[in-house]
């Protein structure tokens, strides 16, 4: 088990380096430098040229790629030019945003899916069955942007009931230093989590009801009903027990979409974290803050699965991992 | 919309409808065909499919306007829907309706080249893996997890940064480039049990070169789960498209794909919620179809896993 982990461990360095050298190559080889998108027309040439031997941006690439790893190596992500302050400081900033935001969506998601899923199964082909998985390929079919876009209209700009962007009142509630303004967090929170959430939690739904729907036709779920326990034991405890099993999975592949997701919902909804940080860092080509957020990203991806094979491990007695 | 543009509409809905009848006559004629429309929602999808190609296809005659036609700049800009404009007109005065017609024609086209692009680059690479094993199997295996270690749609937006404004026969390249990862792990797996079965064995014993092995014995052998995972893959496919073009990143404007068109309605989302609205919706229903026609696929493909 040991072995495994430590060979685990070490192969997702690996990966994370390698997407950390493929990004730093892709992004410094993309049209435009970090200075030119704003300066074009009023800086001469000769600045921007001063400016590039300040940051050593005119360096041969592979000098700046063994520097960035000599800094990334003690622990220096580098500065970004846009933000004029340290990486790891705009990642320190972003990444509670989107851990936030990704936590509460993966509450709505299992919470909504499960039951769906569960409710679907015990009632198959019931006239409800049929009209909830309809709905939930519907919504899985979205574009979660879009998605977004819709209850932005609804809730926010014609129903007033929440607001229309971002973390914070910036007003009344500029910190996070009180209760009501904790509550006002929550309350920007709840339609980006709800967006992720919803369309998350179709996919779930679809995935439990066909889960639970294998397991409920098992001799052992029979016995149980046999013994006489009630059908609400039978199926919450008996079968959910292992219709969970292939759920680990789904946590596991929910990382990356939750992280994929977040790119365009926090786009949508203002929510500074690290999707909207990644894009607008391409965008304006800074270039440490994309090679930084690249770091975060595929830690996290190759974290995932890393947990969901641990998990599988320890949930399923009949699976024990090669050279344990 | 005119007369010619109502009735030019009735007859894609037409056409639709023959083709799903015609597949299924001789669908039906097999066991698979029979399960595939066994599955509620494999006939209403691909009739969905059909008629969104017919329009694709037929958009110069059941639109009544050019997609690039800006109708009236100053009176007619975030016009509701009407009988003239059936879907409203966009902030720049450009008939919706129009533009979802030939918008059609980009994202669906986009939607099939590039996973087509995906599925043989995926197909190739896992049979090569999984037939010559070794070397091979773990350097394009390690290539895969790394592929798959960065969020999709992060890779995009940093390989579409390499352009200025992309054509879009490039982003179908990239898009197709970038989705190869899990259906070649799919094949290799299919690949590593069909190399052991003995008519790979007799084909090699009659001198078949491995080319011609993985091209006529193992890959015919494997195509179930990649015609499901292309099916399904088409779809996700529509909507990366869809969250570059809002990104900007994607499509250029003023060129109509469904994605630009709720990036260029989204602004006046709260005064003309039709300019956006539309464009996804058609996304929603091509999608829902597509995954109807996936899941229905799996059924007629896999009899060990029957309908449940």
């Amino acid at each position: 088990m040991v072995v495994w982990v430590v060979r685990r461990v070490a192969a997702s360095i690996a990966i994370v380096w390698a997407v950390v050298t493929l990004t730093f190559i892709l992004i410094h080889a993309a049209r435009g430098s970090p200075f030119l998108p704003e300066s074009s027309q009023s800086v001469d040439p000769e600045t921007i040229a001063r400016i590039k031997n300040q940051f050593g941006l005119d360096r041969p690439l592979w000098v700046q790629y063994g520097l960035y790893l000599r800094n990334l190596a003690s622990g220096n992500l580098g500065q970004s030019f846009a933000l004029r302050r340290p990486v790891a400081d705009a990642l320190a900033d972003a990444i509670p945003h989107t851990f936030v935001l990704a936590l509460a969506a993966l509450l709505i998601d299992f919470a909504v899916g499960l039951a769906l899923g569960v409710y679907q199964a015990v009632r198959e082909r019931s006239v409800g069955d049929i009209v909830l998985g309809n709905v939930a390929l519907f919504v899985n079919s979205m574009p979660t942007f879009w998605l977004g876009l819709a209850l932005l209209l609804v809730l926010a700009q014609w129903l007033h009931w929440f607001p229309a962007g971002g973390p914070n009142d910036p007003v009344l509630c500029p910190r996070l230093d009180s209760f009501p303004c904790l509550l006002d967090f929550f309350w920007h929170l709840t339609l980006p989590a709800l967006t992720l959430g919803l369309v998350g939690a179709a996919g779930t739904a679809r995935f439990e009801r066909a889960a639970m729907l294998e397991v409920i036709r098992q001799d052992y779920v029979r016995t149980a009903r046999a013994k006489g326990l009630r059908e609400r034991r039978v199926l919450l405890v008996h079968a959910l027990r292992n219709a969970l099993l292939p759920f680990i999975t789904l946590v596991g592949l929910a990382f990356p979409f939750l992280l994929t997701g977040a790119v365009l919902v926090e786009t949508v909804y203002a929510w500074p974290g690290m999707g909207q940080l990644a894009v607008k860092a391409i965008l304006q080509r800074d270039y440490y803050v994309v090679t930084g957020a690249a770091i975060v990203t595929s830690s996290m991806v190759v974290l995932g699965n890393l947990i969901a094979d641990l998990l599988y491990a320890v949930a399923d007695p009949r699976i024990r991992v090669r050279g344990a | 919309m005119n007369v010619w543009n109502w009735v030019s509409l009735g007859g894609a809905a037409v056409t639709a409808l023959v083709i799903v009848a015609a597949i299924r006559r001789r669908a039906c004629a097999g066991a698979s065909g029979r399960r595939f429309f066994r599955h509620p929602a494999a006939a209403p999808g691909l009739f969905v499919l059909a008629f969104f190609a017919a329009v694709a296809l037929a958009a110069p005659f059941v639109a009544p306007y050019k997609p690039y036609e800006q109708i009236d700049i100053d009176h007619l800009q975030n016009q509701s829907p009407t009988t003239r404009n059936i879907l409203g007109t966009d902030p720049y005065s450009r008939d919706v309706w129009s533009r979802l017609a030939y918008g059609a024609r980009i994202s669906l086209g986009i939607g099939a080249l590039a996973m087509l692009v995906a599925v043989t680059i995926g197909a190739a690479l896992g049979a090569a893996a999984g037939y010559f094993r070794r070397w091979v199997d773990s350097a394009l295996m390690r290539l895969v997890d790394v592929g798959l270690a960065l969020p999709r749609i992060f890779a995009l937006l940093v390989v579409v940064a390499l352009w200025d404004h992309i054509a879009v026969p490039v982003l179908v390249v990239v898009i197709g480039l970038t989705g190869w990862f899990a259906t070649s792990r799919l094949v290799r797996a299919e690949v590593l049990s069909l190399r052991e079965r003995e008519f790979i064995a007799a084909a090699r014993a009659l001198g078949a070169g491995p080319g011609r092995v993985i091209a006529r014995h193992v890959l015919p052998n494997a195509a179930a789960p990649i015609i499901v995972s292309a099916a399904l893959g088409i779809g996700n496919v529509m909507l990366l498209e869809a969250g570059l073009s809002f990104l900007g990143m994607g499509v250029p404007s003023p060129a109509p794909s469904w994605g630009n068109m709720i990036a260029d309605g989204w602004p006046k989302m709260a005064v003309a919620p039709w300019s956006a609205t539309f464009p996804g919706l058609a996304i929603s229903l091509v999608v829902m179809a597509l995954n109807a026609v996936g899941d229905a696929l799996r059924d007629a493909l896999d009899p060990r896993k029957e309908a449940v």
